[in-house]
């Protein structure tokens, strides 16, 4: 378990390291920077505390799903508020065994937000037949000018925007623009999240191995001078 | 995608800025998506339907590769003592 000393180590840290200009998300060209990277394993750094990972009684599988709902959250917290980090975060609500983790992490944040009603669970009244029959009725209305093509394409782009309502936190609310927005904002924060994964992984890997390689030398050595 | 039907219904000065800015937004959604270079940015005009359809499959890569990852980290984390995963992740902070 991290001590007070170590928390206050790592907020000197970011503190330090983190540049004084404003932070830019930029959405053309996102590049993991500095202060997002340090926000990003900051909270992950919280997360494993307040779900005790580094201890060894949990499963592999506990264990991941800690991770990730560490890597999770802290994903959302940083992006701060939109429309999919507020649908993430009541999605992972809906769970019980995440709520303890949720208020350790977001504080007085998490309850103002439970306070509020929950639109993720809104969704769009939509039936399908009711769609279909209203193209139909459409196209047969401009029989003449409308081309049978034009009709598939508007029926694919509509199964496709259903399968990425699905896919986007908080998108069953959306509508069209404010879809697109979101999800290309989801998109370059879950890259971003991936890459900041494997970093740590390599980290913590090569740690790994330094350590190991230490440890036989100092077991080399030890039966060296035994002999 | 708001229908042709919906949009008709504004007023035609409204809907054009709206056009304007889904093309925007797709055209942005493309050149994030891995295949971009693929396609090449000859193809002005790729259609709706196939950005979104290669939007969600790019997204359900990310979640799988977010998964295995933290998999593996916590295969990782399992045999590795407390003091010194914590000074991994901190050295992975400072670099």
């Amino acid at each position: 378990m991290l001590s007070r000393t170590h928390f206050i180590y790592i907020s000197a840290c970011v503190a330090a390291f983190s540049p004084s200009c404003l932070l830019s998300f930029s959405v053309a060209a996102m590049q993991v920077t500095e202060a997002f990277k340090h926000a990003f394993l900051k909270q992950m750094l919280l997360g494993f505390q307040a779900s005790a990972v580094s201890t060894n009684s949990m499963g592999i599988q506990e264990r991941k799903n800690a991770i990730k709902l560490s890597a999770d959250v802290a994903m959302a917290v940083f992006r701060g508020s939109r429309k999919w980090t507020r649908g993430l975060i009541a999605g992972l609500s809906e769970k019980q065994q995440n709520r303890s983790f949720l208020q350790l992490i977001l504080g007085e944040q998490y309850e103002r937000r439970l306070m509020k009603p929950c639109y993720s669970s809104w969704k769009i009244p939509r039936c399908r037949t009711i769609v279909r029959r209203s193209l139909r009725v459409c196209c047969r209305r401009q029989k003449k000018k409308k081309n049978q093509s034009g009709v598939l394409a508007r029926t694919l782009v509509e199964k496709r925007t259903q399968q990425l309502k699905r896919l986007v936190p908080g998108g069953e609310s959306m509508d069209g623009l404010s879809l697109l927005d979101e999800t290309l904002d989801y998109v370059l924060s879950l890259r971003a999240q991936v890459d900041l994964m494997q970093s740590l992984l390599t980290t913590v890997e090569s740690s790994k191995l330094r350590s190991h390689s230490k440890r036989t030398l100092t077991e080399r050595k030890a039966s060296y001078v035994g002999k | 995608m708001s229908s042709r039907r919906a949009r008709s219904r504004q007023s035609t000065s409204s809907s054009r800025i709206t056009d304007e800015q889904i093309n925007d937004l797709v055209s942005k959604l493309q050149a994030v998506l891995p295949e971009a270079r693929l396609h090449g940015c000859l193809s002005m005009q790729v259609s709706a339907a196939k950005v979104l359809q290669e939007t969600c499959n790019y997204i359900r890569s990310l979640h799988r590769e977010v998964d295995d990852l933290s998999e593996r980290l916590s295969e990782l984390l399992a045999t590795t003592e407390a003091s010194s995963a914590q000074a991994a992740i901190i050295r992975s902070l400072l670099k």
